[in-house]
């Protein structure tokens, strides 16, 4: 206690500042500036800040579970507990409205997640119902358009699983129009659209046991024809005592199955969120895993000789290993060019990471969760400088 | 009825089941807890509740052919008076037992009124006599175990009737749930026509429950996987309540001693068992997952004990549950969303306690609460009741917007792609170009890059004139060529890769800074320089080392024990060096010499046979696998923009030495990366300047536009310009009559049109036709 009470007498005139801004209206744009240690001879406006901050009223009466942004970034989906989705577009202004909010499941959403924009504005969610559904937006004969809504409707309920369904994706589009879900009893099941046109018809292609309560996938998003279909699942599973909590399935084109490629076995905590990074041309694949910390895998395929129905070997190198959110890590999320890791954790921070060229991987930044803050230079600085510079830092965005 | 003492302390007990005979309907417990009722169509038994199992007591089915009286499919063990017990068969009869009976046939009355399965029975809470029953005919019959028939008979006019239950705290007062969706409310004494009725579900209302301490707190559960609870001490039945389960509810009871809590399960599909809190209602508070297959009866073991839960099921088994060894669903549900925008905008939407959380708990090197659990806000010194702090919860949605021109965001990815020229033009000039654009777009090394390949693959005839004229104009690489090859990479090899790479980057970019060439502090540290795009961090990175930094670009230095400048050469940049280790070699020309100054990767590899620079003709060959090395270096950076547009720049001259598969896996990337932000026009020229069949297939797909000649009207039916019918140009411009190349847009309605500028200009002042044809076009 007396410790928390140290604590807390030096957060105390930084708390007492945050609070009396959070006394104002929520819609509000607050604007901070990125600022460094070193003097600098750059104009503090071009380079410095990094983010703009824009609280968003979201309105969802439960946790929100998911945010995902389409394939242009132009608009955003969130799904939340609240058993209701809801769709947000980007205005001009760079307001974000939202365009349409409908109770989906029977249960809390986990996921919601957009398909390819080539077959059209497709939403998928998943959900503790045990079901995962299928949304198309439909234009135009809908009176709901005076109000600025768009219509969603159900295209398909996909009800395979026996227990909730903890994650949804879209398979890459090359692929064609498939989805993956994963549920809590350790199925992986992949579904396919054959007509892509027909969005209210889907087959079940393969089931997956992975033996394991699974809570996140991910397909590789490679494209190269050198790299078979690939897909690794997290699993929530909390007995600490075996590891293996990754697995990684790859399609087999002499078998047509998905059979399992490679097993994490350093990871044994649970496992929140999964993602592979966009490969953009790349010839191995960086996985970065949400657990009790982030860590950031680097899988390099091994030559093999293509006559083999053997699947794919890798050589799996850990990258990164951080514990900086001190707690559990809940997601994270890949920049478009792969080169900007995203991790939120307990701790109610988002925080940055990239790689310098030797491959490095160093925190950029951390975004206090509201949108009230944003505060920089992590990496060297010890705690008091730390909230020292976050204390300059909130001043300056107070007097803006 | 009075209060009992709290009993939490002396019932005490573990998670525990034991096996049934048969599937069970339901069950009961007596008063004291100590003993439960099973009952089913196959199963009649009394169990006692040990520490540490169930153990039979009773078998209530006895004789030789048990009759359908014994097939339950409800049981009530009496409140008051613990040795009695009802059920309800499915012939309808309904039969109560005395467990004080010294035979082994414990029966004491049976009641064959109802004409149909009777669903409920239930007894007073207080009056020991006083029985109800609901059956399937739709008649609630109420009983005086004294008599031999029934009392008084209720008709509820409605359909079936699936629950009955005597109100708690209201002597006189029932309420009875019907399969058509209603719920009734009758007073004992008076049979010809109910209190008040409301439509409470749609489908059947397979039950019902009334709060233990709230009168007038009625819960019901319905086909509609809706729990809901209603108030009846209004005037107007409010429904103050809704929880949406994910199956039918089949049975709901209110927890003890936790005014919002209440347990359900469901009719089929769903085996577990839940309880929740009103006040939340989308997320269980607790779910029991033991049972395999549907759950038929619930009850919380002692009707002041909040902690143990006994349930029966169609799996023939009986459970005790644990409150503590149930699963929190809310415990695994992540409280938090994230996603990466294409423009490198974050959404984050988090659980708004996470985000109270004190500021310096997230900074770095302070570990507040090492491996705890930091989900609540620390300045409540006293932690809050745990399911207060479930029932209070909300998240908040932010985006953090990339600010424009910062380095998360993607500005720079859509400036260049579509400043780059990829064709049309010498190839050094497209070099210098791109060079430009980089260099403008604050991207030295890809500036450099560019100029590197020019340089060495410009043809050897006419290096310096053209090239270095251009140098001379924009000034961004001044000529390097009068330090001592040998010297450097002898000094080099001493070092490890490292410092290295970092002199070598300060020697490259000291290429672009006009300035102090001769400066030689600094840099000795490591110059954390982070190659690729978008550097979030380069200010800080440099400006660690480098705090003299003050220009506009950054300034690199030379160290001085690698590269010993023989003299300034700032100013005579254009005309080409005697160099001075070898002046005998006469071809060597400024270009030559720079064309050591590559980017970090390549430079390394060559400076270990730089030796061959100084033959006189370099054969461009003799580049290919650097510049191929140097382009999988972009694409492992997840610079695959790079990569494509010096693999189409270079054309021939590198095509050979990259695998066919490789090249389609970047045309692939970087094209759907171009159409993700829309850059179709970059993206199509990509496609039409690629070589790989795969991609170049790509916009062959037939798209076929149907045009009019804008002359006669006609369909076009051939190629090319000229309608086949009227022999005039089809594609004029009907505002400036020359004809159109490039963007035509013209007018579904009369076929004419022009160039879009032209058009566009027209449109602003009229309506009408620019052809003068009367019609008013539209263009969308």
């Amino acid at each position: 206690m007396g410790h928390m009470l140290s604590k807390f007498n030096v957060i105390g005139p930084l708390a007492a500042s945050r609070l009396k801004k959070k006394k104002k209206k929520s819609r509000e744009v607050h604007t901070f500036v990125f600022t460094s240690r070193v003097p600098l001879s750059r104009s503090v406006d071009d380079k410095n800040r990094m983010f703009v901050a824009r609280s968003i009223a979201a309105d969802h009466k439960d946790l929100i579970h998911d945010v995902s942004y389409d394939f242009h970034g132009r608009r955003m989906a969130t799904c939340s507990s609240d058993q209701s989705i809801k769709v947000w577009d980007k205005g001009g202004n760079g307001e974000w409205t939202c365009t349409a909010s409908w109770k989906t499941h029977s249960g809390s959403v986990w996921r919601v997640t957009w398909a390819h924009p080539e077959f059209g504005q497709v939403l998928a969610s998943c959900s503790f119902d045990r079901t995962a559904i299928v949304w198309e937006e439909i234009v135009g004969e809908s009176n709901d358009k005076q109000r600025g809504q768009s219509h969603w409707i159900k295209r398909t309920t996909l009800v395979d699983s026996r227990t909730s369904v903890t994650d949804v994706k879209f398979a890459p589009k090359h692929m064609g129009l498939m989805l993956t879900t994963c549920s809590a009893d350790g199925v992986v099941r992949i579904y396919e659209a054959p007509d892509v046109m027909n969005l209210s018809q889907w087959s079940l292609q393969h089931e997956i046991s992975s033996k394991l309560s699974c809570s996140c996938i991910s397909w590789n998003p490679s494209s190269s024809r050198a790299h078979a279909p690939m897909i690794a699942v997290g699993s929530d599973d909390s007995n600490v005592t075996y590891g293996g909590k990754v697995q990684i399935y790859e399609y087999n084109e002499v078998t047509r199955k998905y059979a399992k490629a490679e097993t994490l076995m350093t990871v044994a905590d649970a496992v929140h969120d999964i993602a592979f990074a966009p490969n953009l041309g790349r010839s191995f694949h960086v996985l970065a895993i949400a657990t009790k910390d982030v860590r950031i895998f680097k899988l390099v395929p091994l030559q093999k000789d293509s006559s083999s129905s053997a699947p794919t070997k890798f050589e799996v190198q850990v990258l990164a290993q951080f514990d900086s959110h001190n707690s559990q890590v809940w997601r994270v999320s890949w920049n478009i060019t792969s080169t900007l890791l995203a991790s939120s954790g307990d701790d109610g921070c988002v925080r940055l990471w990239k790689a310098n060229y030797m491959d490095n991987w160093k925190c950029t930044g951390i975004l206090k969760g509201d949108g009230s803050q944003v505060s920089g230079q992590p990496g060297a600085l010890s705690g008091v400088l730390g909230s020292a510079t976050a204390q300059s830092a909130l001043n300056g965005a107070t007097g803006r | 009825m009075e209060k009992m003492t709290r009993v939490s302390g002396t019932v005490s007990g573990c998670t525990m089941f034991c096996h049934l005979d048969a599937p069970a309907n339901a069950i009961s417990v007596c008063r004291d807890a100590t003993q439960v009722v099973v009952a089913g169509r196959n199963i009649f038994k009394i169990y006692g509740l040990e520490e540490d199992g169930f153990v039979e007591r009773l078998n209530l089915r006895v004789g030789r052919k048990p009759s359908l009286n014994f097939s339950c499919a409800d049981v009530m063990w009496h409140q008051m008076e613990e040795n009695l017990l009802a059920t309800a068969a499915t012939n309808g009869a309904v039969v109560t037992w005395n467990l004080a009976r010294p035979c082994r046939n414990k029966q004491e009355q049976l009641f064959t009124e109802h004409k149909r399965t009777v669903n409920k029975v239930c007894f007073h809470p207080t009056e020991v006599n006083m029985l109800l029953s609901g059956s399937q005919d739709g008649f609630m019959k109420c009983f005086d175990l004294r008599k031999k028939e029934s009392v008084s008979t209720f008709s509820g006019q409605s359909e079936s009737v699936r629950d009955v239950q005597f109100s708690i705290k209201d002597y006189f007062t029932f309420a009875a749930s019907f399969e058509n969706g209603n719920v009734q409310l009758w007073d004992i004494r008076r049979p010809d026509r109910y209190e008040r009725m409301f439509t409470a579900h749609t489908g059947p209302v397979f039950c019902c429950d009334w709060h233990p301490e709230d009168r007038g707190w009625l819960a019901t559960g319905g086909r509609d996987k809706m729990v809901k609870v209603w108030d009846m001490s209004t005037n107007r039945v409010k429904e103050i309540y809704c929880v949406q389960t994910i199956a039918s509810v089949a049975r709901v009871k209110w927890r003890p001693e936790r005014r919002y809590h209440l347990a359900t399960c469901s009719m089929m599909v769903d085996h577990n068992i839940y309880v929740w809190d009103v006040r939340r209602p989308f997320i269980p508070f607790a779910t029991f997952e033991e049972h395999k297959d549907v759950t038929t009866g619930i009850v919380w073991r002692h009707q002041h004990d909040p902690y143990f839960l006994l349930s029966g099921s169609k799996d023939s088994t009986l459970y005790q549950h644990m409150f503590k060894d149930a699963s929190r669903p809310v415990d695994r549900a992540n409280p938090e969303g994230l996603c990466f925008g294409l423009f490198g905008d974050l959404a984050f939407a988090a659980k708004e306690s996470l985000m109270s959380a004190p500021q310096s708990v997230g900074d770095v090197g302070r570990k507040t609460y090492p491996g705890g659990d930091r989900r609540y806000p620390i300045f409540f010194f006293k932690k809050p009741d745990v399911t207060e702090q479930f029932a209070q919860v909300s998240s908040a949605l932010s985006v953090f917007e990339s600010e424009a021109g910062s380095s998360v965001g993607m500005d720079w990815f859509i400036n260049t792609a579509q400043s780059y020229l990829l064709s049309g033009k010498p190839f050094a000039e497209l070099c210098e170009h791109n060079a430009q654009v980089a260099k403008r777009l604050n991207r030295p090394q890809e500036s450099t890059t560019w100029t590197m390949l020019r340089i060495m693959f410009s043809e050897p005839a006419n290096p310096s004139l053209s090239s270095n004229h251009n140098l001379n104009k924009s000034g961004n690489l001044p000529l390097v060529n009068s330090f001592s090859m040998k010297e450097m990479s002898a000094a080099l090899n001493e070092r490890n890769k490292e410092n290295r790479q970092d002199n070598l980057h300060s020697l490259e970019t000291n290429l672009n800074n006009n300035d102090e060439n001769e400066e030689t502090e600094g840099s000795e540290g490591q110059a954390e320089y982070l190659f690729g795009d978008a550097e979030l961090d380069d200010d800080d990175l440099y400006s660690m080392e480098h705090d003299n930094q003050a220009a506009e670009e950054p300034e690199y230095l030379l160290p001085q024990e690698a590269f010993p400048l023989r003299h300034e050469i700032m100013d005579h940049p254009s005309a080409p060096e005697p160099v001075q280790e070898k002046p005998e070699s006469p071809h060597v020309s400024g270009s030559e010499a720079e064309s050591t100054c590559l980017t970090p990767m390549e430079s390394f590899s060559l400076i270990s046979v730089s030796q061959l620079l100084f033959s006189p003709h370099l054969p461009p060959k003799f580049f290919c696998p650097i510049v191929k090395e140097m382009l999988c270096y972009y694409a492992e950076q997840g610079d695959v923009q790079m990569a494509v547009s010096v693999l189409i720049v270079l054309g021939d001259r590198i095509r050979k030495e990259i695998d066919e598969l490789t090249q389609e896996h970047w045309y692939m990337s970087y094209i759907d990366l171009l159409q993700r932000f829309e850059l179709w026009n970059v993206s199509n020229e990509v496609i039409k300047l690629s070589t790989c069949g795969a991609i170049m297939c790509l916009n062959q797909t037939s798209t076929t536009l149907h045009i009019n000649c804008s002359n006669c009207k006609r369909p076009m039916s051939n190629k090319g310009w000229i309608c086949d019918r009227c022999h005039h140009c089809a594609s004029v411009c009907a505002v400036c009559h020359h004809v159109v190349k490039g963007l035509f847009v013209w007018c579904q309605g009369c076929s004419h049109g022009g160039h879009l500028e032209h058009v566009m200009e027209w449109l602003k002042q009229s309506k009408h036709c620019p052809a003068g044809c009367g019609h008013l076009c539209e263009y969308t």
